[in-house]
């Protein structure tokens, strides 16, 4: 498949080369465009499976499923999975997460816009070794810190609470924020700086009101990118809370599924109701998906 | 933190040059902003060095006690924990094992699917950008969503992969995929995959749009067959992403530990368990902290030969 349809891709992105010598390339254009198309939507679909059958498992009930299995249309649709799934705890999880994710990512970009415009426009003698510092941070694997952090979490008697997981979420958050935005920052002209400093704005005016909002696109894409890793954390929660009711979804949704291993339908509808936000988000946004990212290789 | 010495002042450079000047009359100014940057960059630092890199040193120094991680008194027993690990932990070599065959499966397989879907879609044709949307999709979910779906896709009697087999024909190859001591890696890996495709491809993407046309035009004039083309013309030019991608990948490849928990909790009989995981076992579950501590060393230094390259490629461009 991939052969044929990069033809098409090469032939598409260059129409005027339609009377091109490639033996190939005319009978291409006419005939392997539908081809091309459906290879295309098969692959989708095949890719799709496991959120299709996710879709249709949270919509049918469990007798529905125990007889036909996942991949089948729902006989009637049963939203009240929704609804259950809320109460049993699911709901709870939910707010959980909005709590962290709405108060990490703002503090969280504050501090490292911060930090990332000292590495590009406050010069000074130790930016680079301050930035390979912070991207060390890229690599640690999050095992390599646990134990230290339960002593120390304990310490601070902030073992299951929120406020704790948050601390943690925004510690661990720093090494990517700062590679993107002082990606970003690194493409603001030296010189609308230097007017504003010429004109006498302090260090501080001159990143609230000139750096940052003209790093809006940048800021943005981290908003997103760190949203949805935020929202997805796994690991740190599983250690750093303990009670049920401070969970947030991911955590509870595999406990949900211990407890509930045979309720596939109501599992299925917390999974989708974890993915919801997400899934909106992405399809709002997505463009900044690809901005963010090509800030982080930059 | 010293100043750097310059000699020769002009007016707008003072501005921009903070803390790099002499003049006595910008000297109190002066000593303001030598403390700027790390005004700025303070909350951050100490926000990032107590919650990681302090406990990363201490865990590399826990590493080198016995210790259950309650009592007050650690024995100090230096490379120890290392030597026990390497001759009289089989699972830490299950572990390891599953670590290479996961970190040689990110490396070949959701790189290159990337790559080939980033190419197949990088022209904008009528639809371009929901495919994109579609195969990126996975990518966005969290870890331990992603092993909830996929373990009722293996489900042994409900779940697509044996129903698919089923309605194939193919009924010898059915299996309890999950619980197989044998295979249950692979599985897991199939799962990882699907979520791990989407990065890749869209730093390919990004990577292809910066390739100008004109080249692609040139060697097609040449008579350059579209594998020629590939081969002598975009892939060359790709190289820094290419690059850059085989290190995310690995990275996240060594970091792999939601999804098991998730689909195997490193069961059937530790089949499943990689290096994240066994260390979550041994300081949790058994309280042999100096062990566990040593693996997430071993872990550590692993990753640091897959992103030396990579810190250096990111620092490069100063």
């Amino acid at each position: 498949m991939s052969t044929g349809s990069t033809s098409v891709k090469w032939k598409e992105a260059d129409p005027r080369k339609s009377v091109s010598p490639a033996r190939r390339a005319r009978h291409l254009r006419s005939a392997q465009v539908p081809i091309f198309y459906a290879a295309l939507i098969v692959a989708a679909i095949i890719w799709l499976a496991p959120v299709i059958t996710l879709v249709l498992t949270a919509l049918k009930d469990a007798g529905d499923f125990a007889v036909h299995g996942a991949f089948s249309l729902p006989k009637s649709i049963r939203w009240e999975n929704f609804s259950e799934a809320w109460q049993t705890g699911v709901g709870n999880y939910f707010w959980n997460s909005v709590i962290v994710t709405s108060i990490k990512v703002p503090v969280g970009i504050l501090i490292e816009s911060m930090a990332a415009f000292a590495l590009t426009h406050l010069h000074f003698r130790w930016a680079n070794q301050v930035f390979v510092y912070i991207l060390v941070g890229l690599i640690v694997p999050m095992q390599m810190t646990l134990v230290p952090l339960t002593l120390l979490m304990n310490a601070l008697n902030l073992i299951d609470t929120l406020t704790g997981l948050i601390i943690l979420y925004i510690g661990f958050g720093v090494p990517f924020g700062v590679l993107v935005m002082r990606g970003y920052f690194r493409t603001l002209p030296p010189a609308i700086i230097e007017a504003a400093r010429i004109d006498g704005c302090s260090w501080f005016r001159i990143f609230f009101r000139i750096a940052l909002p003209l790093a809006l696109p940048a800021v943005v894409s981290l908003c997103i990118l760190d949203g949805v890793a935020t929202w997805n954390e796994f690991i740190l929660a599983q250690i750093f809370l303990r009670s049920d009711e401070l969970r947030t979804l991911p955590l509870g949704l595999v406990q949900f599924s211990t407890q509930f291993s045979t309720q596939y339908d109501q599992l299925a509808a917390a999974v989708l109701i974890s993915v919801a936000p997400i899934m909106l988000v992405f399809l709002l946004f997505q463009r900044y998906f690809v901005a963010g990212m090509g800030g982080a290789v930059k | 933190m010293s100043t750097p010495k310059t000699t020769t002042i002009t007016a707008p450079a003072e501005s921009i040059s903070a803390g790099a000047k002499r003049s006595p009359a910008a000297g109190k100014r002066n000593d303001a902003l030598r403390f700027l940057p790390w005004v700025f960059l303070a909350p951050g630092l100490i926000i990032y060095s107590v919650v990681v890199v302090y406990p990363m040193l201490y865990s590399a120094y826990l590493s080198l006690f016995r210790w259950d991680g309650v009592a007050p008194k650690k024995v100090f027993v230096g490379i120890q924990n290392y030597v026990t690990l390497l001759t009289h932990n089989e699972v830490f070599w299950i572990a390891l094992k599953n670590n290479a065959i996961w970190l040689v499966a990110a490396l070949l397989v959701p790189t290159s699917i990337g790559l080939g879907l980033a190419l197949v879609l990088n022209s904008r044709f009528r639809g371009s950008h929901i495919f994109r949307s579609i195969f990126y999709f996975p990518a966005v979910l969290s870890l331990a969503v992603v092993g909830l779906i996929w373990t009722w896709i293996y489900h042994p009697d409900l779940g697509l992969a044996n129903q698919l087999l089923d309605a194939l024909g193919l009924r010898v190859l059915k299996r309890n995929w999950l619980s197989d001591p044998q295979i249950a890696i692979y599985p897991v890996i199939l799962a990882a995959t699907w979520n791990a495709v989407g990065l890749p491809m869209l730093l390919f993407l990004a990577g292809l749009q910066t390739i100008p046309p004109e080249l692609q035009e040139a060697a097609k004039v040449e008579g350059a067959s579209p594998g020629q083309r590939f081969w002598h013309v975009t892939f060359p030019l790709l190289r820094e992403t290419t690059l850059i991608v085989l290190a995310i990948t690995s990275i996240n490849a060594l970091k792999a530990y939601d999804i098991i928990y998730a689909m195997t909790n490193g069961g059937p009989a530790n089949r499943t368990q990689l290096l994240s995981t066994w260390m979550y076992f041994l300081t949790y579950n058994y309280n042999e902290v100096g062990l566990g501590t040593a693996i997430a060393v071993v872990l550590f230094s692993l990753t640091l030969i897959f992103a030396i390259p990579y810190i250096r490629m990111m620092t490069r461009k100063v």
